[in-house]
């Protein structure tokens, strides 16, 4: 672990995000009262537990802004501090705490948020929608400023991670969220993968998704490595294999 | 969990923060940890899990007695208002025993706020404020 952490270029120059820090901890304890509902509620939403989809959304925001919080530490201290700075991420932090109202609320009703098509909902869903773009385009604006420093491989590896994030995740998810649902064909046994619950019988464009968005994790790593050649492979492959699973979820199959 | 094993665990944990505040004297800080923010705030979590989880399902309202009535007709929601008076009552008097202390009001005073705070709610704040008043001349927090 020492070896790995002092590679070349590793170097943390500044404390964490304060902003996205902040919010990290609002969206992780905003969970407590969800998970506290999921204890207690019997009512299943498309055979799950009503909460925990909205429990999900806090556990993947609370990654996601964690992760670019940590990010901020790469660069030197006050990269981010500007006011045009603040007020983005201020706007990305209130598009966060919509979403996450908005699939709680839907959760406590019992309905669905993502692909609701009646009345008020379906306004909202569309809303919704331009929020969740705003909120992946942090990673993507982070990832430009990390792309400056890219003569340092783990710099490289972070921004190419960030931007992949937006770049892949739009696409597939916005393809998703404008189909019928998540599933393209028609569960009929119910199988699915274990704990995260994506289908194993027909595509399920929420695995895509996931991988897509995780870009920002898995891209990164290999910046740890301190090598360019393995830096660019990763996000090349890493690419490669978001795009398989996205074919092979439009065409109705899963991915294994 | 029923809501009855709820409230079965939910009484004796108000309860010892109320025996925190009575000897608060002893350890003023780690009173006011127990009755000022760990018990509440544990719950006030419950509370928030079962408006999530219940209020959907519950009838009445809060537009008339009857409608507030009928909603306390609702086992989870019943257990909920419980939580409400349980966790509200006990800030209170955490925040009646960290007033006396810093305004010189003598603690012993304070007990009988303090017992009617834990039954009677608002006649304890009634109680702890004429005792304020008549003491230091003060109301407002």
């Amino acid at each position: 672990m020492t070896a790995v952490l002092s590679a070349p270029g590793f170097a943390l120059l500044s404390r964490p995000h304060p902003l996205l820090l902040r919010l990290t901890l609002l969206v992780a304890l905003a969970a407590l009262p969800l998970m506290v509902a999921y204890g207690l509620d019997d009512r299943l939403f498309q055979g799950d537990n009503v909460w925990l989809k909205p429990l999900k959304f806090h556990l993947a925001l609370t990654v996601y802004t964690g992760t670019l919080a940590l990010f901020a530490t790469l660069l030197p201290e006050g990269t981010f501090a500007s006011r045009r700075w603040t007020i983005y991420i201020g706007v990305v932090a209130a598009c966060i705490v919509a979403e996450l109202l908005w699939i709680g609320g839907a959760a406590a009703l019992g309905t669905a948020s993502h692909f609701n098509q009646t009345g008020v909902w379906a306004a909202i869903y569309g809303l919704m929608g331009a929020a969740a773009v705003t909120l992946t385009s942090l990673s993507m604006v982070m990832g430009l400023v990390f792309w400056r420093h890219r003569v340092d491989p783990l710099m490289l590896a972070v921004a190419l991670g960030l931007v992949l994030t937006f770049v892949l995740t739009v696409p597939v998810a916005g393809t998703m969220s404008s189909g019928p649902g998540h599933f393209v064909g028609t569960p009929v046994t119910g199988a699915r993968f274990p704990l995260m619950g994506w289908s194993l019988e027909v595509g399920d464009l929420r695995l895509p998704h996931f991988l897509a968005t995780h870009a920002m994790h898995v891209v990164p790593l290999a910046g740890l490595t301190g090598s360019r050649a393995t830096v660019w492979a990763t996000a090349t492959g890493f690419t490669a294999l978001v795009l398989w699973c996205f074919a092979r979820a439009l065409m109705g199959l899963p991915p294994f | 969990m029923s809501p009855d094993q709820l409230f079965q665990i939910a009484n004796p944990l108000a309860l010892l923060g109320w025996l925190a505040l009575l000897a608060a004297p002893l350890a003023p800080r780690a009173a006011q940890w127990v009755a000022g923010a760990a018990v509440p705030l544990l719950l006030s979590l419950a509370y928030a899990g079962l408006v999530l989880a219940f209020w959907w399902d519950a009838p009445g309202g809060f537009g008339s007695l009857p409608e507030v009535q009928a909603l306390f007709t609702h086992p989870h929601i019943a257990l909920a208002g419980w939580l409400h008076y349980l966790a509200f009552d006990l800030f209170l008097g955490a925040w009646e025993v960290r007033t006396a202390r810093a305004e010189g009001i003598p603690h012993w005073a304070v007990v009988p706020c303090l017992v009617l705070t834990f039954l009677f709610g608002p006649a304890g704040l009634l109680a702890f404020a004429i005792l304020r008043f008549t003491l230091v001349r003060k109301i407002l927090p």
